[in-house]
């Protein structure tokens, strides 16, 4: 019936108008306020650099452990709050901090911006949720949904991300951004890549360019926290390895910090067909319908970098993050109007312990092929017909 | 003492690092100690510092400048956009400046006084040694391209892109056949005067001088074909005031010359107070600043994406979802105008259309 499907694509025009203009009245609201924030963010994260430092130099053997919770603060701000953030150009319009733009911003994570920009914002946020599209579905080799063919390594998925991924997290980045987890699965899978999202080199990068770049970006992290400061430590008379291992445990505790954070919020989310991208009321239904936020206080967003407003920041990705709180607000509203699903866990436990329950199911295989779980937008079209 | 240590180690950090190390260790130190502590190196934009200042002819002085690590190599022929705080009110100003060398690590722009010019005049009378000024990465394709037989024809100021070109050309050991025309209005004023003779002594370039008050053989830009009979198997250079070049224009089409082999260097100015409404309609340069290239949209292109014309030229430029909701894509305007999907000098080029002559990028 044609007068059915008008109504339905006036609903979803309808949508998309909704959801335009909470970002534009964000976006004419931009302003100081934005810029006084992510600047005292840099500036919080700079004394806890400082006092994290500071203890762990003096204090004697492990006493210097009460450096350590300052240096992960000042690591994690600046990896999440500030790096994740400043990468999708919210800060971008603001002239007088060149700093925080986009293509300027150097991360003090072990991984090369400019790829993480085109995986991150142009491949991720994009075909979120879209098998062999999203290559955040597996952030190496994991198995999260019964389409992904089933292979030994998964039997194992749970505890070797656990324990080995987890620790180093970020250093891993690199090698999904500029394709070295491709030539993993490749080697050592019997399917190869199947199943998975592939590197796709825009930059038409050689293996060298490749290995220059993964090299510079890694390289600037350890130098600092497991060179320059365990030596300057040593040449002031104090200890070279109790530096050096306080600043591991900060790293991993933050890798493993991040690595919770960045997994609960899409793997649970139903698979998203491509399809949705054509229309942009369909394209945000799908982010909605992708994405699962859990609860937590303002301070605590900042400690996740406001990852756990995930169903806003998909909305909107190149909005400050800080504002996500209030337009959750608003997208709420838009979502009950529209009868769309808008998910949210109670707290980050209750995320986490959803997430290892899908990396456990899917470690091993069917005994018969499961139905995989249709997306909002094909529930919805089937109920029509 | 902190400057004398500074004006040390900037030639040799950019000499012994490279540039691209340079950059590597510059952009990720970059923080307020460091910033304030060297604000040539620990910088974000473009700069370059005058480490010598010559005088040529009277009224032209050359000068010699390092420029920072965001500068990229460039290629002799090829010119500067320079920014100074000109004038009584101290707005910036902007000139574009052909490099008149390039010698290894720095570049020298020559420069002749015309007192009606802000930023000529700044610089005649204001530069010093050791001051730093704003300049663009080198753009232009008034470059050698692997002719055979070339012919540069030039006036005043004008010599300077064709001196460096010459001067590369010369250390060539497989070089090209070179003629040289120099029009200036008397000897004295003839720029590079010592160094135009050392060439043609040296090697067989052949440099003839078309003054006013000259003793020898002059011929007037309308002569050149009895000057040269060859002409018109050269690929001509033209540089030079506009009158000049006008001049020699019209004399090539009288005589039938091959356009398709002429290159002329001419600046492209930034036009302002363009409407917002009316769909633009002009040949449009866009530069992309932090990669060095440019590309060209042609008017009948005007209403396409910045985007999808960039992709046009074969030229990638990072995007996501191409319809302005990811923000992938998102950069800043240096300078030009654009309309569609922007917010302050941020634009998104997947969804904003070129709306001035030059549209540069970040």
């Amino acid at each position: 019936m044609p007068s059915k499907e008008h109504s339905n694509e006036q609903r979803f025009d309808e949508i998309h108008q909704a959801f335009e203009n909470i970002k534009e009245k964000h976006r004419k609201d931009l302003g100081q306020k934005d810029v006084r924030y992510i600047k005292g963010i840099r500036r919080y994260s700079r004394i806890f650099e400082v006092i994290g430092r500071a203890l762990i130099w003096c204090l004697p053997g492990p006493l210097a452990l009460l450096g350590v919770p300052f240096l992960f603060l000042h690591r994690n701000m600046e990896a999440i709050e500030i790096g994740h953030n400043v990468l999708h150009g919210q800060y971008d319009s603001f002239e007088e901090i060149p700093q925080f733009h986009s293509r300027k911003f150097r991360w003090k994570a072990p991984i090369d911006e400019a790829a993480w920009r085109q995986e991150h914002n142009g491949i991720h946020h994009v075909h979120t949720n879209v098998y062999e599209k999203d290559p955040d579905l597996n952030h190496g080799f994991l198995r999260t949904n019964s389409k992904v063919p089933h292979n030994k390594w998964h039997y194992f998925q749970l505890p070797i991300y656990l324990f080995f991924v987890y620790p180093g997290m970020l250093y891993n980045f690199n090698a999904q951004n500029l394709g070295g987890n491709d030539k993993f699965r490749e080697r050592r899978f019997p399917l190869g890549n199947k199943g998975y999202a592939v590197f796709d080199n825009t930059e038409h990068l050689t293996d060298d360019d490749v290995k220059i770049r993964h090299n510079r970006a890694v390289w600037r992290v350890l130098v600092k926290e497991y060179i320059l400061f365990p030596l300057l430590a040593l040449i002031t008379g104090y200890s070279f390895f109790k530096v050096l291992l306080a600043n591991l445990l900060a790293d991993m505790i933050n890798n493993y910090w991040i690595a919770l954070t960045i997994q609960a919020t899409h793997l649970t989310e139903p698979l998203q067909s491509e399809d949705a991208l054509k229309n942009k009321g369909k394209w945000y239904v799908s982010q909605l319908d992708s994405s699962v936020n859990f609860k937590g206080t303002r301070w605590q967003s900042i400690l996740w970098g406001h990852l756990n407003y995930q169903v806003e920041h998909h909305l909107f990705p190149d909005i400050p993050a800080h504002r996500y709180p209030d337009m959750a607000i608003e997208v709420q509203q838009v979502c009950e109007k529209y009868n769309l699903p808008y998910k949210s866990n109670e707290n980050w436990w209750q995320a986490i312990s959803g997430y290892m329950k899908v990396l456990w199911r899917y470690s091993f295989k069917e005994s018969e092929s499961l139905p995989v779980e249709a997306s909002f937008l094909e529930k919805e079209a089937s109920h029509a017909k | 003492m902190l400057n004398n240590i500074r004006t040390a180690i900037h030639p040799w950090a950019i000499k012994k690092l490279g540039r691209d190390w340079l950059e590597y260790l510059a952009s990720n130190t970059m923080n307020v100690v460091t910033e304030r502590l060297d604000p040539f190196i620990w910088s974000y934009d473009c700069k370059a510092k005058i480490i010598e200042i010559r005088q040529e002819t009277q009224d032209t002085k050359t000068f010699v400048l390092l420029p920072n690590q965001h500068f990229k190599q460039p290629l002799p022929g090829q010119h500067i956009e320079l920014t100074v705080n000109a004038g009584n009110t101290g707005e910036a100003t902007s000139r574009c400046y052909s490099l008149s060398e390039i010698n290894g690590d720095t570049v020298s722009i020559t420069v002749k006084h015309n007192p009606e010019g802000k930023v000529s005049s700044w610089l005649h009378q204001n530069a010093e040694v050791d001051m730093v000024l704003n300049i663009s990465s080198p753009r232009g394709h008034f470059v050698y391209r692997d002719q055979k037989k070339l012919l540069f024809i030039c006036a005043g100021a004008g010599i300077t892109p064709c001196f460096s070109i010459l001067k590369a050309l010369d250390k060539k050991t497989d070089r090209p056949d070179i003629a040289f025309y120099y029009r200036s209005r008397t000897p004295n004023e003839t720029i590079f005067k010592t160094q135009l003779e050392q060439i043609q002594n040296s090697s067989n370039v052949n440099i003839s001088y078309s003054r006013h008050d000259d003793a020898g053989i002059s011929y007037l830009p309308n002569q050149l074909l009895e000057a040269y009979p060859d002409l018109k198997d050269r690929d001509i250079y033209l540089c030079g005031p506009e009158p000049f070049k006008n001049a020699v224009l019209e004399y090539l089409n009288t005589i039938k010359y091959d356009l398709n082999k002429l290159e002329i260097e001419h600046f492209v100015r930034i036009d302002s107070g363009i409407s917002q409404t009316r769909k633009f309609d002009e040949d449009v340069t866009v530069f992309l600043k932090s990669r060095n290239i440019s590309f060209m949209i042609e008017a009948k292109d005007c209403d396409k994406t910045l985007l999808e014309a960039a992709e046009d030229q074969g030229i990638h430029l990072e995007h996501g979802c191409r319809s302005g909701m990811c923000g992938t894509c998102r950069t800043n305007l240096v300078s030009g105008q654009v309309t569609g999907n922007q917010l302050g000098k941020s634009i998104y080029p997947c969804t904003a259309y070129p709306a001035s002559a030059q549209v540069v990028l970040e």
